[in-house]
């Protein structure tokens, strides 16, 4: 029996690749393992094996041809025997160029089917022809999803026509694809005419099956909008720089010791720092709009809270007005609003805030790099606390806590020595703190 | 009727009264003292070793099948043997003046008569002549295995091949002499002359004279004896062979040399009971069976009771009517009258007759008053009769043994050769002619009226122009058939026609108009009109070596000769493990027009049956080039003609029907119009109503159709069908044939399962509706129609747009009808 000889496929995302050569002739006697041809990938050159004895009956390609992978570019059989059946698909135009005019389906002339297509309720059975079933398996048609206007509703080979004449065609790769991995069909992909292509199935091929495909919430399709127009739209880099922490832990002690204190944190007291030194750095507490920036007067500090429905950023208004202990309380009071949910809006507005600090210290976190939230023109990120060996002085060295700072800024709007100067001057602030409770 | 003859109403109707002729009752008188001038000690005695054989074979089963041993030796035979225990004298009379020329055919019981006629045989045959038999028979296999050991003469030797032969078969063995396909109640030996035995009760009554006929019209030497029971005598085929037998044409119509009755003795071993029933007495009314004769014709059969327990008073009969037959006087009716002490089969417990009867027969038995009266004569001595038992039971023993020896006598090896049995349904020979000599014909066949007639005929149904010739020009279907039989008659000697109008008339349908100018009698003759005969006759003519075709002037007539259909034709071949051949070509001309019991197309109830193959042609290029290739081959065929059609001209083969001879193999449909949307398989005349579906369906639905005309269907090539639906998708099948259980029910299930993802809708069938046939002008209601097809293709296969139904083809419509049985 003939077989066809088809343009080996490359791994998940190669659709097509030049034909280099024959290395046969048609009428040769071929022996398996006797290479056949050469073919190549815009990443390597391959040779192809004859997977079996015969005569090579015909071949449909020629060198610098471009042919999509799993396409019939010959036959391989016995002398004698009729070819036709593998009708020479080399060169597919559709490749190239969108060609209506073969996607005709075979319906008779007097007879145009509509393609209706219905929701697919589960447990329904589908009556469906075992043609148009081999049809439908083979292009990858839904064909749940299709009304059949076959006898008793059957859906035959005409309906499966009709609706692939209606949708954009799929390579050959992605079929196979789609088949094997049993993936649903992107109803538009990314080629020509909406030809989907294998990339746009996007898999994984390592993890097929492993995950389960859920819609975006709201908050998290926002956070991902704003998180990626920020790498996107500014031109962000981190510096990271340690501050002596002794001078926050004796505080923090201190607070604890004392009766009917606050319960001010050390990221309470951080963020007191901050909003120090960002009084002598305005640049820093500034929104970059491209032509121009906006200078705030006071202190809008914007705090990352971490919450069951995502990140939330809630401002502080007039953050530089606060005593310690009032910032404290205002930071306790937004986190919860945002945990419950009751939130101001307007208050989660990346606009509602001058500066941001996000804060990943009690989770251990020992460097990072936060993302800006434009059109603020830096955020810092404040590690934990870790002992680090420092000079005491008098030639004595010990372990001294140390807790880390990364400044993320934009560095359309910061240059390089303001910023490392801004998060020194944070560093001082913290290893200077004094406050009132 | 023949004009020749002419019925003179004066005379017919004077009056006057029948005489029957003296029908004599064992008058056979001699003694043994009287018989010495006829037969030498040696004679005599052989006839006591035969029967003493003939007893101790059947001894040997008998205590297999009862005890499970003989003589020591322990086996196990599920398979029948019906014995003929206390028979023994009535076979070897009935086979002591025959010769190997001359053929026996026999019944369930029938071992006797093979050892009998086999022994006759070897008795007269040169030493040359048997081991020339031994050697060529099966290439030697069973005298290998004979000879193995052997002392003695040749005559020794080869009587070890008959009783070996014989009773492997019996077991089944490959080494037997039908290969084990035969078995017990199936098995002969044709080099003897020993022809087949038949497990259906009066088998042989219709068969037996075919064989008769050969020997007749084929000049052969030698006469056929029809050995068949008393009980048979109650078989219609059995009075149809006699009908047959004994027609006047043989003597009154048919000249020269062929002029005279068939060589034919009916032998009624006549055991006085047909199972249980008692024949005279009880089942039957002839009191004496000979008495039959007196109804046949005018010389009773030269009918004749006989004492079957005497030998030497059957051999006399015998000399008496072979006398009769070399005089071709024949048929002849024989009552051997005789008695089985053994029951039916080893099941019997012989409820149905008297302890008292049975040893009233027993004292009387047929070999021991032999053996008394040969020692009271002075021809032998006790001692030389109890040393020829003794050498019977050793030759037996030994003979067991090696027959059930599974190293040497092994059963056909269906693991290691699946299909030897199907190798074996068709011999598939392609022969022009049966034998070499030449044809009697009465003129060249140019001058042949019939044949001048059609050369100027249009052999393609269309002009130039594409405009159809008229009716008369056409060369007709009828046209094609008629060519490729004459072509036959005048290659083939010993092919002949038969049935019921086929002189004179020129067949019902005008199919041989012509033959009757071109052929003598004996070539081409009218049957009675008996079906049974017609095909049983047949059936027995190519078992002997000749080429036949007989007619069933309308296929609902097949019932008529159902057994000669169902259990004759078709299984000789394989059942004599291919020793014998069977050429016989039986036209069936399926009807219209004429109700309930002319209008049944049956080609399903013979495809059903292995053995046969079956086609219908519906052109007359088809006809001509499959009848060609059924005339050429040594198979049976049934090949169905429609009477729709018989006038339809060549509307297909470009350049129409070649006048030259060409065969068109079996089972390869053929597409008669191509399509792409749908393809249509049609058997027989519903083509041209296919044909028709598809004009509209293209005019009117823009739906190509492709249009398969099966052709044959046994066999049958699912290829090309399958094909069509890779392109179409979509299969209708139809034909005349009652829908259920019509052939193209199978088809569709094969289909189905050879092509199911194919498929874009189940195959539907379009047949008869399952009712009685009315009359003409209701046939459309009764027959498919193109609007019937077109009904069925919107309703089960593809919604034809704007289309609306006239007839019911919904699933609740099936339901219903399937309920009822309608």
């Amino acid at each position: 029996m003939a077989n066809a000889i088809i343009m080996p496929r490359q791994g998940q995302s190669v659709e097509s690749c030049i034909f280099t050569d024959w290395y046969k002739q048609v009428g040769d006697e071929i022996k398996q393992g006797d290479i056949l041809f050469a073919y190549e990938t815009d990443k390597a050159s391959f040779e192809q094996e004859a997977e079996e004895d015969g005569i090579l009956l015909a071949t449909f390609c020629e060198a610098g041809d471009e042919i999509p992978v799993l396409h019939n570019i010959g036959v391989l059989g016995q002398a004698g025997e009729d070819i036709s059946a593998f009708q020479a698909e080399g060169r597919d135009e559709s490749m190239e160029e969108s060609t209506t005019a073969e996607e005709n389906p075979e319906v008779e002339a007097n007879e145009p089917v509509q393609v209706v297509l219905k929701e697919a309720v589960n447990g329904d059975k589908v009556k469906i022809s075992p043609r148009a079933k081999k049809l439908a398996e083979a292009e990858v048609v839904p064909f749940e999803k299709i009304e059949g206007s076959g006898p008793q509703g059957r859906i035959i080979v005409r309906d499966i026509e009709a609706y692939l004449a209606s949708v954009p065609k799929i390579t050959p790769l992605a079929k196979e694809v789609i088949k094997e991995e049993g993936l649903q069909v992107v109803e538009q992909g990314s080629g020509l005419d909406g030809m989907v292509r294998a990339t746009d199935l996007s898999t994984n091929p390592v993890y097929s099956n492993d995950f389960e495909v859920k819609k975006l919430s709201n908050i998290r399709r926002l956070i991902a909008k704003a998180m990626h127009a920020s790498l996107q739209n500014s031109a962000q880099l981190t510096h990271h720089l340690g501050a002596d922490a002794r001078r926050l832990l004796e505080l923090r002690k201190l607070v604890k010791a004392t009766e009917g204190a606050p319960n001010i944190t050390i990221n309470d007291m951080v963020c007191f720092a901050v909003i120090r030194a960002l009084k002598l750095f305005p640049d820093a507490n500034a929104h970059f709009m491209g032509d121009s920036v906006k200078y705030f007067n006071k202190v809008h500090l914007g705090l990352a809270v971490d919450t069951d429905r995502g990140l939330m950023v809630p401002a502080i208004k007039n953050a530089d007005d606060l005593s310690i202990a009032g910032l404290s309380s205002q930071f306790k009071e937004v986190a919860e609003s945002c945990r419950k949910g009751n939130i101001d809006p307007e208050l989660l507005s990346s606009e509602a805030a001058s500066f941001t600090v996000s804060n990943l210290g009690n989770y251990g976190v020992e460097m990072f790099t936060p993302v800006i939230n434009l059109p603020q023109v830096a955020i810092l990120g404040v590690n934990t606390i870790v002992p680090r060996p420092a000079d005491l002085g008098g030639g004595a060295y010990g372990f001294v806590p140390y807790m880390g700072l990364s400044l993320t800024y934009d560095h359309q709007a910061l240059d390089g020595g303001l910023a490392t100067r801004f998060l020194k001057q944070i560093a001082i602030e913290i290893e200077n703190l004094s406050i009132d409770f | 009727m023949p004009k020749s003859q002419f019925i003179d109403p004066i005379k017919v109707r004077q009056a006057g009264k029948i005489e029957f002729k003296d029908i004599p009752v064992n008058q056979y008188d001699k003694s043994v003292e009287e018989e010495k001038v006829n037969f030498s000690k040696e004679q005599f005695i052989g006839i006591y070793h035969d029967m003493v054989l003939i007893r101790e074979f059947e001894t040997m089963l008998n205590e297999i099948k009862i005890k499970g041993e003989y003589q020591g030796i322990a086996y196990n035979h599920p398979g029948p043997a019906h014995l003929s225990i206390g028979q023994e004298s009535a076979a070897v009379g009935m086979a002591y003046h025959l010769n190997a020329q001359d053929f026996i055919f026999g019944s369930h019981r029938s071992h006797g008569e093979i050892l009998a006629k086999g022994m006759s045989a070897i008795h007269k045959m040169d030493d040359n002549a048997l081991m020339e038999v031994m050697k060529n028979f099966f290439d030697g296999t069973i005298l290998k295995i004979v000879s193995e050991n052997h002392q003695g003469d040749l005559k020794a030797l080869a009587r070890r091949f008959l009783v070996y032969g014989t009773l492997a078969e019996v077991f089944a063995r490959e080494t037997g002499f039908n290969k084990g396909l035969g078995g017990s109640m199936h098995a002969f030996f044709t080099p003897f002359g020993v022809y087949p035995n038949n497990a259906i009760v009066g088998g042989s009554g219709d068969i037996a004279v075919g064989a008769a006929l050969f020997k007749k019209v084929n000049q052969k030497e030698g006469v056929v004896v029809a050995n068949i029971g008393d009980a048979s005598m109650a078989c219609g085929p059995v009075w149809e062979g006699l009908a047959f037998a004994s027609m006047d044409q043989f003597e009154q119509l048919w000249e020269g040399a062929y002029k005279g009755g068939l060589p034919i003795i009916f032998n009624i071993m006549n055991n006085q009971y047909g199972m249980g029933g008692q024949t005279c007495g009880e089942t039957m009314g002839y009191d004496i069976a000979a008495r039959i004769g007196a109804g046949v014709n005018r010389d009773s059969m030269h009918a004749e009771r006989v004492d079957g327990y005497n030998p030497l008073a059957v051999i006399d009969a015998y000399q008496r009517k072979l006398e009769l037959l070399k005089d071709k006087k024949g048929p002849v009716l024989l009552d051997v009258l005789t008695y089985r002490y053994s029951g039916h089969s080893p099941s019997d417990a012989s409820s149905y007759r008297s302890k008292e009867e049975i040893e009233a027969w027993e004292k009387q038995d047929c070999i021991t008053s032999y053996g008394t009266e040969l020692v009271k004569a002075g021809v032998v001595s006790q001692d030389e009769l109890d040393a020829i038992k003794a050498d019977v039971a050793e030759l037996m023993k030994y003979s067991m043994k090696l027959a059930i020896d599974e190293e040497v006598s092994p059963r056909m090896d269906l693991v290691k050769h699946p299909e030897l049995i199907g190798e074996m349904m068709f011999s598939e020979g392609s022969i022009d002619k049966m034998e070499d000599r030449p044809v009697e014909v009465n003129h060249p066949i140019e001058e042949n009226p019939r044949v001048k007639q059609i050369a100027n005929k249009e052999r393609f149904a269309f002009d130039a122009n594409g405009k159809p010739f008229s009716k008369i020009k056409q060369y007709q279907l009828r046209d094609g058939l008629f060519e490729a039989i004459v072509d036959r008659f005048y290659k083939d000697p010993t092919l002949v026609a038969y049935g019921e109008e086929n002189r004179d008339w020129g067949g019902a349908f005008a199919v041989y108009r012509g033959l009757t100018e071109a052929l003598p009698y004996q070539r081409l003759f009218n049957s009675p009109i008996s079906e049974a005969s017609i095909i049983g006759t047949a059936i027995g003519y190519a078992m002997c070596g000749g080429r036949v075709i007989p007619e069933i002037m309308y296929c609902d007539f097949l019932g008529r000769c159902g057994d000669e259909v169902f259990n004759q034709l078709p299984k000789w071949q394989a059942m004599s493990g291919n020793v014998i051949k069977m050429p016989v070509v039986v036209r069936v001309s399926v009807g219209s027009k004429y109700g309930a019991q002319h209008s049944q197309d049956w080609s399903s109830l013979v495809a059903h049956i292995p053995g046969l193959k079956v086609c219908f042609p519906a052109t007359p290029y088809d006809a001509k080039g499959l009848m060609n290739a059924a005339l050429q081959g040594t198979d049976p065929v049934i090949f169905f003609e429609s009477q729709r059609i018989y006038d339809i001209g060549e509307q297909f083969h470009k350049g129409g029907v070649p006048e030259e001879y060409y065969e068109i193999p079996f089972g390869e449909p053929d597409v008669k119009k191509e399509g792409k949307d749908i393809t249509i398989l049609t058997i027989g005349a519903t083509v041209y109503r296919a044909l028709e579906a598809a004009k509209e369906l293209e005019e009117k639905y823009g739906m190509s159709a492709e249009v398969i005309d099966a052709r044959s269907i046994v066999p049958f090539n699912y290829e090309p069908v399958i094909e069509s639906l890779k392109k179409t998708g979509r299969i209708l099948l139809t034909s005349d044939a009652n829908e259920r259980g019509s052939f193209l029910k199978d088809m569709a299930q094969r289909i189905t399962e050879l092509a199911f993802d194919e498929l874009d809708a189940p195959p539907v069938v379009v047949g008869s509706r399952n009712w009685i046939t009315p009359a003409y002008e209701l046939e459309d209601y009764f027959f498919p129609t193109k609007d019937w097809m077109i009904d069925a293709i919107h309703e089960k296969i593809v919604p034809l747009k704007g289309h609306s139904v006239a007839n019911n083809f919904t699933n609740a419509e099936m339901i219903r009808r399937s309920k009822l049985g309608i």
